[in-house]
């Protein structure tokens, strides 16, 4: 960073933007963590959506009892009759890196709740994040594109939809956990550190502790290695960067009880042993080049090539086998639908069904981008000039998260860093492109005087990487050796920048074009801020459980889910068991606190087929499934007189689809009428007799005596009928939820009704509907 | 009943002719069936050709309790060229149910075995039998069962066969006893293009072997794989893949103006393939005549030159911002505000 002035006045210079970018990153410090408040401000501090209530009952439950029992927690409270092992099936660093903060406050006194606390990471974490991706930012290109890039994504959308304040999900903590794990990759690689390449493979630690999306990393990070290798950088840095990791990172990652053995069994590791091989190849081709004279060495590359292929070959030929034993070829569903996008939606009904997995259209971009979507291309081409090691994985990451974000739209998260640091590196670029235009172009300015006082970060930057411009051809100047030799290296260096200055000067744009330049990308950067600042406040602080609407008459508050929950844990026994889809699951077993059949840890397809097979049947069938598990309430979400879309009714196609995948008797067509998903008149008579539609409508039609369904925009089909196996026993405010009990058995009556036939036929004409369907005539 | 007469006018015209062609062959069941199994392993995917004759022999003929099923696929040759009918593919997925059907159940022991057929009737060829059916529009396929006449047969919904094969199959399954199993596609490359891929590939990786061991290929090239990186860029975010998993069209006919098309699709959830390239292509114009200017146009030493070009970049970008953002608010009906202090108002 040394420009050519007298050294004194340079250290003062550093100095000042050091301590400017020191403030500067605490104000996106700030930034990032108010900026999802909005959640708490318009509602309340109150945990969102389905998976953070799970991930809150884990940490209750790790703060009460201690890791030792958080690590053996059987849960018998949740997939009834079978359970689920908690410790081994979680990924632990959310709740102990919540749990830890919990700890740590309390011993100093500060008597904060769990909740506030689980509540509060993900907001902390984006700040941090954000300094991680200054620290990426500066390693690829400097501290001006650092600083740009971390308050871009101290505020992109993308990333604020899973982090704003009570969103306590895995991706709070590991976008983070990416990000540095990313900058200690590259900081090795950049400086060939064994001590920055034994922390980089502690971050990816972490990384596996807190995410599965951690596969990317393991993938990412081979396949950069295996481009500089193809393109002939391979250097000793990158091998200390990389043989660490793999190493010491598949050791660790193979301690956390979810990971486990996968870490050297699925083919998700492949890549990166694969890679471990070729480079220890690689670097023994290079170690012999440089021992032996070039004829010697002609000879040996002819030897060792040919001993070296039959290996290699073997090797691979053993992998392949190993892989193609398995009929999934050893990849997990998730990861086979990103390679092959079509896949889930042909074999996976239980991913395809789940909205995140979708593939974005454009406009998903521009929401959760924003307009760092149109500056990418030029951060991309910033990147190739010049092109070193650090910028090359940038281009990688972008390019592989642009295509996965492409496939998923959940992935968007990943691709929002990239986005963001790319952006960051353009943006700054041109700002020192036209604040350079404008400075040495303004009347008044002399041209000579280089210590102008004013942008002192951007300046240092700016000599640097003209610097690199200039001295294109050498590209020497970001490939570091090692340590040592950088500083040796410094005087050489500080003799060229003399001339690109000189040289600098006549690479400015016209002034007055330059000046508006700067005023779009400002409007542009405004634009962002006010798109972000939106989004946060507008569109992802919703939590989700508890809903607003805004009408003409003021506004609306449905708070039904906590009605239903409540009526739950006060009117049922501790042992009862719900059933309901398995959206509802973490929800009720952490706030009714009572057991359920399937939740959204989908682990066991054949439990959430019986369930979907049940909602799907008629009565008495459902009645005998539900029977069958012990289940004493059933749980129907019901948006139908508020206009609540995402309720049972919508996703009870993916029942049938689920359900149908493994009871073949449900037959999705059954279910259609020409195709369509219809509720009116039109219905099937399996969609009007079976259990979810049941459930849903009954008594609908008191309301408003029509039975118009606001969420489809139509009348019923079949408005007047009476339960014949379930009654209802609790319908909240607005109807959202509804809870029905399962009457008790009748076999008994068998004997009765034998004995006093009279009375029993008495009693089945009331049930006129049902007569037909009554077991015992 | 008009129908009767000629109903069985036909038919003594046809027993009689197919007495004088068969040689007196008995109409017994079986033997339809093994007459279906020989026309069927003449054909090349299973698919039996039939015509006028042949379906009253096999259909209005045969008494009713048949002990086969049978698929029709009503084509029409003249028809092929309109590509909106998609009459090529879904005869072509209609070869492949077939195919998969015969496959699945080659073994004479399995419930299925003969006892589903799979035909197509030509338009010119059979018109009496298109009438019979009452089939006045393309693409029809029907199910006959063993027990139900030609007018009682089932239709397949547009819905059935929007999936292809798969759905064609499992309207089959859902409304008759035979179990058609597992569909197998052709695979895209055949054993002879495989083994010639192949042996290019052996061929050819001494060459670039070489090549990359002296260090000038193409991937050592930087703006290859800037081109790529950009190209793959401008393909994620023009949401291609989710034209391709979608399966969506590039534009739609109007509905109320047929020589209209509909090229920008409302609502968030959907995008036509078109309206992606589109923005996907104004999502990437904006960052390369940024990088444009700041990186190539600064060399450049004639000020009027470089003046010119960045209004004109400025220009364009300015356009491509302000028409996302137009589009953007058309599409998903989002109303993005500022918020102001309340105080300003």
């Amino acid at each position: 960073m040394a420009a050519s002035e007298t050294s004194s006045e340079t250290t003062l210079r550093h100095a000042f933007g050091n301590v400017l970018s020191f403030f500067i990153l605490l104000l996106i410090g700030v930034l990032a963590f108010s900026i999802r408040l909005f959640s708490v401000i318009k509602y309340e501090s109150v945990i969102h959506e389905f998976d953070p209530y799970f991930n809150y009952r884990v940490t209750q439950f790790l703060t009460k009892n201690g890791i030792y029992d958080f690590w053996n927690w059987f849960d018998d409270r949740t997939w009834y009759p079978l359970g689920r092992v908690i410790g081994g099936t979680v990924y632990p660093g959310l709740t102990l890196t919540a749990g830890t903060i919990w700890w740590i406050l309390n011993s100093l006194n500060i008597p904060l709740s769990v909740e506030t606390v689980c509540v509060f990471t993900a907001p902390v974490f984006s700040a941090l994040a954000s300094w991680a991706t200054y620290l990426l930012t500066k390693e690829v290109k400097g501290a001006g594109a650092g600083l740009t890039a971390a308050v871009l994504l101290a505020m992109v959308p993308s990333y604020i939809s899973r982090s704003v304040a009570g969103s306590y999900d895995n991706e709070a903590v590991a976008i983070f956990a990416l990000i540095f794990t990313f900058y200690l990759y590259i900081k090795t690689l950049n400086t060939g550190s064994l001590f920055y390449a034994t922390l980089n493979a502690i971050a990816y630690f972490y990384m596996v502790c807190s995410w599965g999306g951690y596969t990317f990393i393991i993938n990412l990070i081979p396949m950069h290695v295996l481009l500089c290798i193809v393109t002939g950088r391979y250097s000793s840095r990158l091998y200390i960067a990389y043989a660490p990791l793999v190493v010491l990172g598949t050791l660790l990652a193979s301690l956390v009880p979810v990971v486990g053995f996968n870490a050297v069994m699925t083919s998700e590791h492949f890549a990166s042993f694969l890679v471990f091989i070729i480079i220890h190849v690689v670097a023994l081709v290079y170690y012999i080049k440089g021992v032996l004279s070039p004829r010697m060495f002609k000879v040996a590359v002819t030897l060792v090539l040919s001993v070296g292929l039959v290996v290699c070959f073997a090797a691979i030929a053993v992998l392949v086998a190993l892989v193609a034993s398995s009929p999934t070829k050893g990849w997990s569903g998730r990861s086979l639908s990103l390679l092959d996008p079509t896949y889930a939606s042909k074999y996976i009904p239980i991913i395809a069904s789940v909205s995140e997995h979708q593939p974005p259209t454009w406009p998903s971009y521009f929401m959760d981008i924003n307009v760092l979507a149109f500056l990418v291309p030029a951060g991309i081409i910033a990147c190739f000039s010049p092109l070193s090691d650090a910028s090359s994985f940038v281009i990688l990451y972008i390019v592989t998260s642009v295509y996965f974000s492409g496939v998923m739209v959940r992935l968007m998260l990943v691709l929002a860093p990239a986005a963001c640091i790319l952006s960051g590196i353009a943006l700054s670029e041109a700002f020192e492109v036209f604040t350079r235009s404008i400075k040495f172009q303004l009347p008044g300015a002399s041209i000579n005087s280089q210590v102008s006082a004013g942008d002192n970060i951007s300046d240092s930057t700016m000599a640097h990487n003209d610097m690199a411009k200039t001295d294109k051809s050498e590209d020497t100047l970001k490939e570091r050796p090692s340590r040592k030799n950088r500083r040796k290296e410094k005087e050489p260096v500080e003799q060229p920048s003399i001339r690109s200055r000189i040289e600098k000067r006549l690479l400015v744009l016209p002034l007055e074009a330059s000046i508006l330049a700067i005023l779009l990308l400002v409007f542009l950067g405004a634009f962002y801020v006010v798109h972000c600042v939106w989004a946060a406040a507008e569109a992802y602080s919703a939590p989700s459980i508890v809903l607003t609407s805004q009408s003409h008459d003021g506004l609306h508050v449905f708070d039904d889910f906590r009605e239903a929950y409540a009526w739950l844990s006060h009117n049922t026994e501790v042992d009862d068991k719900v059933a309901s889809w398995w959206d509802y699951g973490y929800q009720t077993t952490a706030m009714a606190n009572r057991t359920v059949i399937v939740d959204n840890n989908t682990w066991n397809n054949t439990h959430i087929a019986t369930v979907g097979t049940a909602m799907s049947s008629p009565e008495k069938a459902a009645w005998e499934i539900f029977n069958s598990l012990d289940v004493k309430y059933v749980l129907v979400v019901f948006g139908g007189l508020v206009g609540y879309p995402s309720d049972d009714i919508n996703k009870f196609l993916w029942m049938v689809r689920i359900g149908g995948g493994v009871f073949p008797h449900i037959k999705e067509p059954d279910y259609l009428r020409d195709g369509q998903y219809r509720i009116d008149s039109e219905a099937t008579p399996t969609m009007l007799n079976c259990l979810m539609y049941k459930l849903s409508y009954y008594r609908f039609v008191d309301t408003d005596g029509k039975a118009f369904d606001r969420v489809r925009r139509t009348e019923i089909g079949k408005k007047y009928f009476k339960l014949t196996h379930f009654e209802e026993v609790f319908t909240t405010h607005h109807w959202m939820v509804r809870i029905y009990k399962l009457k008790p058995q009748k076999n008994r009556i068998r004997g009765k009704i034998k004995k006093s036939k009279s009375k029993s036929s008495s009693t089945s004409t009331k049930r006129s509907g049902a007569r037909k369907k009554n077991p015992w005539h | 009943m008009t129908q009767v007469p000629t109903l069985s006018r036909l038919f003594i015209f046809i027993t009689l002719i197919c007495a004088a062609t068969l040689s007196g062959l008995a109409k017994s069941d079986s033997d339809r069936v093994s007459e279906l199994l020989a026309l069927r392993s003449r054909s090349q995917s299973g698919v039996i050709h039939l015509d006028d004759r042949s379906v009253s022999h096999f259909l209005t003929s045969a008494k009713t309790p048949r002990p086969y099923w049978i698929v029709i696929f009503f084509d029409a040759a003249q028809l092929h060229d309109k590509q909106e009918l998609h009459l090529k593919d879904l005869r072509e997925e209609f070869a492949v149910v077939a195919s998969s059907f015969l496959t699945n159940n080659q073994d004479p022991s399995s419930s299925s075995h003969a006892k589903l057929f799979f035909c197509d009737i030509e338009f010119k060829e059979s018109q009496n039998s298109f009438s019979q059916f009452g089939v006045n529009a393309l693409p029809h396929i029907r199910l006959i069962g063993p027990h139900q006449s030609i007018k009682e047969s089932d239709q397949m919904d547009q819905g059935d066969f929007s999936r292809l094969a798969e759905s064609m199959a499992e309207f089959i399954e859902s409304r008759s006893t035979v179990v058609v199993g597992p569909i197998h596609r052709p695979p895209i490359l055949s054993k002879k293009q495989l083994t010639f891929v192949i042996i290019a590939l052996l061929i050819w990786m001494p060459f670039i072997g070489k090549k990359i061991i002296s260090g000038k290929t193409l991937v050592h090239d930087p703006k290859i794989w800037l081109t790529g990186a950009v190209f793959v860029y401008f393909f994620s975010v023009s949401g291609a893949m989710h034209n391709i998993i979608r399966k969506m069209p590039m534009f739609l006919a109007d509905r109320n103006d047929p020589n209209k098309l509909i090229f920008f699709y409302q609502g968030s959830g959907m995008q036509l393939g078109a309206e992606g390239f589109a923005i996907g292509f104004l999502y990437t114009i904006v960052g390369l005549l940024l990088a444009f200017v700041t990186r190539v146009l600064v060399m450049v030493r004639n000020r009027n030159v470089q003046r010119a070009f960045m209004i004109f970049a400025l220009f364009v970008s300015f356009w491509a911002v302000r028409e996302v953002v137009y589009l953007d608010n058309w599409k998903t009906g989002y109303g993005v505000h500022a918020f102001w202090p309340s105080s300003w108002h």
